[in-house]
């Protein structure tokens, strides 16, 4: 089996698909730690702007949202994002329409399932995520997200902040989103050190205040709670990180 | 950038928020306000939970009253005139930077801002619209605000609280007449419903007239009730919910269980239970989102049945409907299956459009079955039980993990505080 290997961005992925494409039996994948078995071809693939653009132009072709959900798609943790991906990409190309809400397809239902896991917390972190205050007066988030999501969360800050300046910095992949007031960049960042201003230990200690008095003790489902907001994303949260 | 001039006391605030806290409503959804050049916040249609408290409820806005002190001496309230209870006011500057100072580090998606009556409904009213006038045109900010409505206001004041939050309540507190002269005396009928339907033509106008800019409340209002402090049937409180619904184009009607807090000769000594609370949530639903009258649900003096979910309870009564073919029920009928949601229902509409669904394919599209499985067929095929008696006990097994559920949610102890509305 030929086992195509990708540095993990859409462009290689897209050149892996155009290469892959004819193979009966073959696997795409960014994964470096993947167990192969014997008798399997590895295959490095480079991005290569004309076959991407190929490969992206006969996805829209069929289906012009696509592309942008496959693009979504390729932000997941999920180690085998690129297969279902693949799989989509094949099953769209052999019916030559949207598949979207063929939902009797076991393909379409994986696809959905990882474009909504990523989109879930996309919308999960624009609530979650906490931003503090610097003497200078930017604010910073630090956070770790599951998916790659740095970049689709900055639109959203970036309008209602719109005065602000800020950073918002996944720490596990060391990259940050930077906006200055005006636009915003995604750039490197290691570790960051942090000067807080003089008020901000007093408003984290007024909202763990307003949490404790918010809720009805007598009537506790911590089930529920942890359901809706799960324990890994407690860390940079002022209410939460000492539970 | 902006500056602290006045952070308030965490005394005051933790006495202003548990006093807001029995308030069920804590939704952001519904507005769309866009941010100002220069300022802070916006709208984001679908509403965002910024924290869950332990209670599994979640933290959207920041839920506060202006003051608890209160002129009123509703006999449920825990905030009352007669009560011995700690008492606290926050002036506009306060409030304004306390939401900007949470806003900006994305505590918060906005306020819910409510009073108790102090001094006078004007004056209270009068101090709840300074205050989200400043927020608005001081400080800039254009994230969601849900106002309180004080009866017996003055109209012109609340109009122009009106025209710069998203969304308002007034607060019909219980379901009839007869009740609020006994339990809220100073409040009538008319204080309440009055409002409400001035603010209902003033939306419906900026309808008609394509307003698009500075339209009045765009995520409409919303009304609360407490169920089980005086004897109406869920029968009646439907109905009402119906009316307010279809009269007054309410985005919701909560309803909050009474439990016996505060003593007196006027109300009951036991609790009306969450099981209560949660049927009439459901109710709520069938006749907002899938097409029920309350005359299919509940007769109108009648309770909705404990045991089975009130869809459940309705299928069970009209068994001669059913089995449904799944491959060519129209949406309305797969809406009407127990067990299938409006999403599910959906999900099956879009995906047999392109082949015949079967057992497996249902099953995989991670729809229920349990219950659903007695009513339906797939291609022709049933998959249930030809015994009333065997559908019967099984829906009964398939909502005891609901209900179970629900009632650890809600775990009602003796001295659970109640999920009362504590102010106007």
């Amino acid at each position: 089996m030929k086992i195509f290997i990708t540095d993990g961005s859409p462009a290689a992925f897209f050149t892996a698909v155009f290469d892959a494409f004819k193979e009966k039996e073959c696997a795409i994948t960014s994964d470096d730690k993947l167990q192969l078995s014997f008798d399997s071809e590895v295959i490095r693939v480079n991005a290569d702007e004309e076959k991407c653009a190929r490969v992206r132009k006969g996805i829209s072709a069929y289906d012009r949202y696509a592309e942008e959900e496959i693009l979504l798609a390729l932000r997941s943790c999920d180690p085998m994002k690129e297969r279902t991906a693949f799989e989509y990409i094949r099953k769209l190309m052999l019916f030559k329409s949207p598949i979207k809400k063929r939902l009797s397809l076991p393909e379409v239902i994986e696809f959905n399932d990882l474009v909504y896991k990523v989109t879930g917390e996309i919308h999960r972190l624009k609530g979650f995520l906490r931003f503090m205050e610097s003497k200078s007066g930017a604010l910073y988030a630090p956070y770790s997200p599951d998916n790659d999501i740095t970049e689709l969360l900055m639109p959203h800050f970036a309008e209602r902040l719109k005065a602000e300046k800020f950073v918002i910095h996944d720490v596990k992949r060391k990259i940050a989103g930077m906006y200055d007031g005006r636009e915003w960049i995604m750039g490197y960042a290691g570790e960051a050190e942090i000067y807080l201003s003089e008020y901000e230990r007093a408003f984290e200690n007024l909202w763990k205040k307003y949490y404790k008095s918010v809720n009805i003790e007598e009537r506790p489902h911590i089930k529920q709670m942890k359901g809706y907001m799960p324990v890994r994303y407690w860390k940079y949260m002022p209410e939460k990180k000492d539970d | 950038m902006f500056k602290v001039s006045a952070m308030i006391e965490e005394d005051k605030l933790e006495i202003l928020t548990e006093s807001a806290k029995y308030d069920v409503s804590c939704s952001s959804s519904g507005s769309r306000r866009a941010n100002r050049p220069g300022g802070i916040g916006n709208g984001s249609g679908s509403g965002i939970c910024h924290s869950f408290t332990p209670d599994g409820r979640c933290i959207s806005l920041l839920k506060i009253l202006m003051s608890n002190e209160c002129i009123y001496d509703c006999e449920y309230c825990p905030n009352r005139r007669s009560a011995d209870v700690r008492r606290a006011r926050l002036t506009p500057d306060e409030i304004c930077e306390l939401v900007i100072s949470f806003y900006k580090r994305n505590y918060i998606e906005g306020l819910f801002l409510s009073s108790a009556v102090f001094e006078s409904p004007d004056k209270t009213m009068e101090l709840l619209t300074q205050t989200v006038l400043k927020l608005r045109k001081v400080y800039n900010f254009n994230g969601y605000i849900h106002l309180k409505g004080i009866p017996h206001a003055d109209g012109a004041t609340v109009m122009k609280a009106a025209r710069l939050v998203d969304r308002m309540s007034y607060n019909v507190e219980l379901p009839s007449e007869k009740s609020l002269k006994l339990l809220a005396p100073q409040k009538t009928k008319q204080s309440l419903l009055l409002p409400m339907k001035s603010l209902y033509n003033a939306i419906e106008y900026d309808k008609q007239n394509k307003v698009r800019r500075g339209r009045v409340l765009p995520a409409g209002q919303t009304t609360q009730m407490i169920i089980g402090a005086s004897p109406e049937k869920d029968g009646q409180i439907l109905k009402l919910t119906e009316a307010l619904y279809r009269n007054m184009s309410l985005k919701r009607v909560y309803y909050s269980s009474y439990s016996p807090v505060v003593k007196s000769d006027k109300l009951p000594s036991v609790g009306a239970g969450l099981l209560r609370e949660h049927r009439l949530y459901q109710a709520d639903w069938l006749i907002r989102f899938y097409g029920f009258d309350v005359d299919e649900i509940c007769g109108e003096d009648e309770n909705l049945p404990q045991e089975y979910d009130p869809k459940c309870a309705w299928a069970l009564r009209n068994m001669h409907l059913f089995p449904v073919e799944i491959n060519t029920a129209p949406l309305e009928t797969l809406l009407r299956v127990p067990g299938i949601g409006a999403k599910s229902a959906y999900k099956i509409t879009e995906a047999r459009r392109f082949c015949a669904l079967d057992f497996d394919n249902l099953a995989k599209m991670r729809i229920v079955l349990k219950r659903a499985k007695h009513f339906i067929t797939c291609k022709g095929k049933f998959y249930g039980s030809d015994s009333f008696a065997q559908v019967k006990t099984s829906l009964l097994l398939a909502g005891s993990s609901e209900v179970s559920e629900q009632l650890t949610m809600f775990s009602d102890t003796p001295t659970a505080l109640s999920a009362l509305t504590g102010e106007v």
